[in-house]
Formats: C-alpha cells, structure tokens, sequence
C-alpha cells in the first residue's frame, strides 16, 4: 500500500500536473492533426526529457501516448480525417452522424468511451503489472531470449499490409541494433571506421527519423489536400437511452481492447477495427453501421484507449513493448536508466504506481479538455502544411541534435527518414522496425547468456515448460494471419484494412 | 509478366487471374537480396576472436542469423499477392503512382539544411528551413511566412535553451542564447 501512496502522492506535485497536463494538450493537438501521430510525438518529446526525472517523463509521454489516441476521434468525426491510425474505425460511423447533424452527440460519445476504456484498462494494468511482474521474476536468459522471439513473431500479427514485410521490418531492425562493438567479444560490427558508431546507433534520431521524417516525405507529396468541415458543433454528453444502447459495447470493447494491448507488438489499431467489428456484429442494427450508429463510434473508441493501457503492461512488467508508442516509452525508460521488466516492478514499485496515476488524470483531463475544446481542436486542421511540417523538422532537428549534441545523430535521423519512407512506400511499417531495434540487444543478450548456461547445447532450450509455450505460442502467432483468415470466413465479417500501424 | 497496376487482385475472390511474381516486387526482393549479401560480405570482415573467447558464439554469427531469416522471408515476397488478402491491389495502393520529385527535392533541402548547421549553427539554419521548406512548397503568403520564418525558430529556441538546457551550435556568426 505504501508503494502506491508514495507513487499518487508524486502524481499530484503541482509540477507533475503540469507536464502531465502538457502531454495531455500535445497528445490531443497531435492526435487531432492528420499525418501527425502519437508515436512521432511522443519519439520528437523523447530527447528534451533528459532532463526531467524519470517519473515526470514517463508520467508526460505516458499521458501524451493516451490523450493522443482520443485526440485523433475530433477530426475522424469533424472531417472526416482521422488525425491518427487508431481512429480510422470512428470515422466509419462518426462523420456520418456529423452530416447528420449529431457532431456533438458523436464526440460526447467519443469522449465517454474512451475514457471508460481507459479507467478499464488501467484498473487491469493496476491488477496485472504485479502480478506479471511477480511471474517474470522468475524468468532467467532462456525464458527471456524465448519472450523476446514471441514478441518480435507477434509483428507477423501487428496492422499493415503483409505479415511477411512486417517481420522483415523487425529483423531489419534488430540487425540494425547489432550495430557497434560486440558485448562479449568487444569487436567492432558493421562500423565501418566511423567512431561514432561504435557506441552502436542510438534509437531515438532513429525513431525520429522513421515516424516524423518519413512521413514529412510523404506530407510533400500531398500539399493541396483539403478537409470538409463541420463547423456547428455543440458537445452533447450520450443519453441515458444512448448509455442503455452502448453500455455493453464499452464493456466488451474495453476487455478487448485491454487484452489486445497487453499481447506483445500489438496496438491501438488492431484493437479499434477489432472493437468496430464486434460492435457491428453484436448490434441488433448492424444495418445502421456505416450510417452514423452511435455503438459505431463507442466499439472502436473504448478498444483505442483501453489499448493504450494495456499495452503498458508488458511494457513496463516485461520489458516488451505492448505498441509502437510503448516502444518509444521502454526506449524513454532505457534512456532515463531505468531497467524495464520485473525488476523494476521489484526495486521500484511506486514508479509503476506513479505511472498508473498520470494515466488516470491524463483521462480526466482529456475528458474536460477534448469535451470543451473539441471545436478548438478541430480548428488545428486550419494551420497550413506548408508552415505545420516545417516545425515538426525544426523540432526533429533539435530533438535529434541535443541527444548527444552531435551532428552524426541528426544526419541518422535524415537517413532513417529517408529509409523509412521508402519502406513505408513498399509495406514495411515503422513501428515493426522500432520494436526491432528496441528489443534486439535484449535478443541477442539473452540469446549469448542462454549459450553460455547451456553450455551450447541448443535442445536444453526445451527443457523449460515456459520457453517451450513461448516457443509453441511463437509458431502460433508467425501462422495467425492464415488462422484469423479462417476465423474472418468463419464469422463473415466485414473486411477493414489498414495503412499503417500504432 | 504484367504491370503490377494491371495485376488481378488475387488472394482471395480476384475478378482476375494474378500472375505468379509480382514485377515490382521482384526487383523489391532482388534489392534486398542484394543487401543482404552485401551484409553478409561485411560479417565475413568482422575481426575474428577464439571460440572460447566469444563464448562459441562469434561477433558474425548473430548478424548472420538475422540476414538469412531476412533472405529467407524475401524469397516469399515476389509470390506474396497471391495468398495475400486483397492480394497485389492491396500491396500496390501506396505505390501505384511514381514518387513525387517534389518529396526527393525536399530531402535534398533537408540534407542542405543539416549539413548547414555546422556552419551557420542550429538557429540560423531552422530559420533557414522554416523559410526555403515553405516556399519550396508553394507558399507565397509572405504576411504569414516571413514571421513564421523568422519567430517560430526564435520561440523554440528561447525554449528549449533557457528552459530545457538544449545546446545550440552557435556557428560562424556565433550565435548564442
């Protein structure tokens, strides 16, 4: 109990609040404005908390990673835009019902259930980070290279178009994370002479590049996109007969959301379609989905937001990332030296509480904020490309300089860009490379300490129960495209494909 | 072999039939094969250490793994539309038209840009971006560009250098906050 007060009691410094209620404000402004995600913000945010305490940094982009998820529903609804991937779903129904002249009723609802989502989610992430952590406690190298290699499978499973390109993305990643001088043999890989990549290439202009670079590249080849819009918007908290209708899709789409989260490499995205679906296939008027159903816009933003905090489960109780954005945050955890997984759960658990805390009040306030400044936000879509993209490079810039206050990063934040835009074009998605990149030192790591113990005898790998499930649970997800096929024909559901992932 | 825009959607349902290997995506796996050996070329350069030394596992082999599991998934790529859902249609809806010159000019002026910071330092070369990206782009509202160019680059850095103790590189005209 103490470890929790001590983890509320640092929530609620005035201070805390205050980032907490910056990441809040950047979170919906971001996930408000297309092209601009919560991955990339939270990536662009990452360098200038070198500053702040572990905690104020986490607790900022943490709050950031939820406010964002909601924020991209304003302009799914108002133009029809979604300002980010996990909001794709809401606009099926959302901007339906604004033609309709229901906008506020949509964002009333759009708010409600994402923070219903949320408080779920993060009522498990209360219950389920101990008790994961308590269970990881007992993991040594095998069960921790085996954890890692069901992870990096459950890209195969992650949104985008192919399964294939996913996991090529990761290995891409990984491969680039082998970078630098060998932990056990101290010889220099792939460094090419050039000193500064002894140290190995450090993953934050890397992220920066891929999300914010990559996509700037693309922004230049769509400059004259312009939005319809809805403009008379007056916020309509859902009522008492819309709560009747919609109570049982929060509920289910929270419980899958959550779960959806808290598998390894999966996201927001995943779990808004899956939300969608189930809404529309539990409806007693699916026939209305499509043309502004308001369980429509309940399913897929419950799921978003009970995602976001199910994905900080085995982030922060295994070390694996739950999402792309969670990715960035172990990333934020490594860089603040922090050691991600149980140990942390183990040593300090009142940093684990503290999170959950800036989770709960970042859905508090991007309740109030996005209820009151909905219209505002939509607004946003007014500033121009040509000035809006310029600012996120002068902040790339900045952010990937002031790292390590070297050139070399910045221009590995251009190359990633570059690269990353190029993959974009042809199907590899961002967010596999990163976890690649994030959790391939821990692979190979792990993999070496695990040679060592079995003295290299590589069957001694299946004398563990728990590697052999993750191994088993490893196939599964590698072959989970062909199965959810299967499923997908079994139930005829509606088929919703995604450009891009969390 | 037909054009990847002139593919069927195969996969599933495709009104017509898809050929075998996808084009476009067979040079796609050509290049990544080709990296891929090159990868592998430069392992085989990688200092060598004694068996007991790297613990029977050398500084080459984990790298080595990685490239033949990315070799091996690239095989698949080019035959990839067939039992994909929404098969080449689906794969090909970001690339179906040709890159925009405008987006490789762009990455030429962001290059420019940050090969400038070393001589200029890092504010003259934001205002340097936030005035030439703009115009680059078609912007000719000089009433809204000139005080973006010239205050958003001041703003941020007033910020991030007197709150966030973020070091700007002052360059040649030493300029410092």
């Amino acid at each position: 109990m103490e470890p929790m007060l001590q983890g509320l009691a640092l929530v609620v410094d005035p201070f805390n609040i205050f980032l907490i209620l910056c990441g809040v404000l950047v979170g919906v402004l971001v996930g408000a404005l297309p092209g601009l995600s919560s991955p990339m913000a939270v990536a662009l945010l990452l360098p200038f908390t070198v500053g702040l305490e572990p905690v104020q940094a986490i607790a900022m982009l943490s709050a950031l990673y939820c406010a964002g998820t909601f924020g991209g529903s304003i302009t799914a609804i108002l133009i029809n835009a979604p300002g980010a991937p996990p909001a794709v779903a809401t606009a099926f129904d959302g901007y339906p019902m604004a033609r309709n002249g229901e906008a506020g009723r949509a964002l009333g609802m759009a708010a409600v259930s994402s923070v219903a989502g949320g408080i779920f989610s993060l009522a498990v992430f209360l219950v389920a980070t101990p008790l994961l952590a308590a269970v990881a406690l007992e993991f040594k190298p095998p069960e921790y290279f085996a954890l890692t290699v069901f992870a990096l499978s459950m890209l195969a499973s992650i949104s985008g178009k192919s399964s294939i390109r996913n996991l090529i993305a990761g290995a891409f990643g990984v491969l680039v994370g082998t970078v630098g001088i060998h932990l056990t043999t101290a010889v220099e890989r792939f460094t090419f002479g050039v000193s500064e990549l002894t140290d190995g290439i450090h993953f934050v202009p890397v992220l920066i590049g891929l999300f914010a670079m990559g996509e700037l590249l693309s922004q230049s080849q769509v400059l004259n996109v312009t939005y319809e819009r809805i403009t008379s918007v007056v916020i309509k908290l859902p009522s008492r007969a819309d709560f009747r209708k919609v109570k049982w899709t929060i509920l289910r789409s929270s419980c899958i959301g959550t779960f959806i989260g808290i598998l390894p490499a999966e996201g927001s995205t995943v779990a808004a379609i899956m939300g969608y679906n189930e809404a529309k296939r539990f409806s007693k008027t699916p026939e209305e989905f499509g043309h502004g159903a308001i369980e429509g816009i309940a399913g897929p933003e419950a799921a978003n937001n009970a995602a976001a905090g199910g994905a900080m489960v085995p982030t922060l109780a295994l070390g694996i990332p739950g999402s792309g954005t969670t990715a960035i945050i172990l990333a934020a955890l490594i860089m603040h030296g922090l050691r991600p997984g149980p140990h942390l759960m183990n040593e300090t658990p009142h940093f684990i509480y503290a999170i959950f805390g800036a989770m709960m009040v970042a859905n508090v306030m991007f309740f109030i904020i996005g209820l009151g400044g909905a219209k505002l936000f939509s607004r946003i879509t007014l500033i121009p490309r040509t000035l809006l993209w310029p600012a996120v490079f002068v902040f790339s810039m900045i952010g990937a300089y002031s790292f390590s206050s070297s050139s070399f990063d910045v221009w590995v934040m251009l190359a990633s860009g570059v690269i990353g835009f190029i993959m974009l074009r042809h199907g590899f998605g961002p967010a596999p490379m990163v976890m690649g990149l994030i959790l391939g030192r821990l692979v190979e790591v792990s993999l070496s300490q695990s040679m060592i113990i079995f003295d290299n005898e590589w069957h001694r790998f299946l004398e563990s129960p728990i590697v052999v499930l993750f191994f088993v649970l490893t196939i599964v997800s590698l072959f989970w495209s062909f199965i959810s096929r299967g499923i997908q024909r079994a139930f005829a559901r509606p088929d919703v494909t995604m450009e891009r992932g969390d | 072999m037909a054009e990847p825009e002139a593919q069927g959607s195969g996969g599933e349902g495709g009104a017509t039939p898809s050929p075998l290997i996808h084009r476009t995506d067979l040079w796609l796996a050509i290049l990544i094969l080709a990296f891929c050996g090159a990868a592998w070329y430069v392992t085989t350069t990688f200092e060598q250490v004694p068996d007991v030394l790297s613990q029977n596992l050398p500084p080459q082999w984990f790298p080595q793994l990685l490239l033949w599991t990315i070799a091996i998934l690239t095989l698949i790529i080019p035959f990839e539309h067939r039992f994909l859902a929404g098969g080449a249609a689906e794969l090909d809806k970001g690339r179906r038209t040709p890159v925009r010159p405008m987006a490789w000019v762009t990455a030429v002026l962001l290059a420019v840009t940050v090969q400038s910071i070393a001589i200029i330092g890092t504010f003259l070369a934001a205002v340097l971006i936030c005035f030439a990206l703009p115009l680059l782009w078609g912007e000719r509202r000089w009433k809204m560009l000139v005080p973006f160019a010239l205050l958003f680059p001041l703003v941020v850095a007033l910020v991030f250098t007197q709150f966030l103790k973020v070091y700007f590189e002052p360059g040649i005209f030493g300029i410092e906050f």
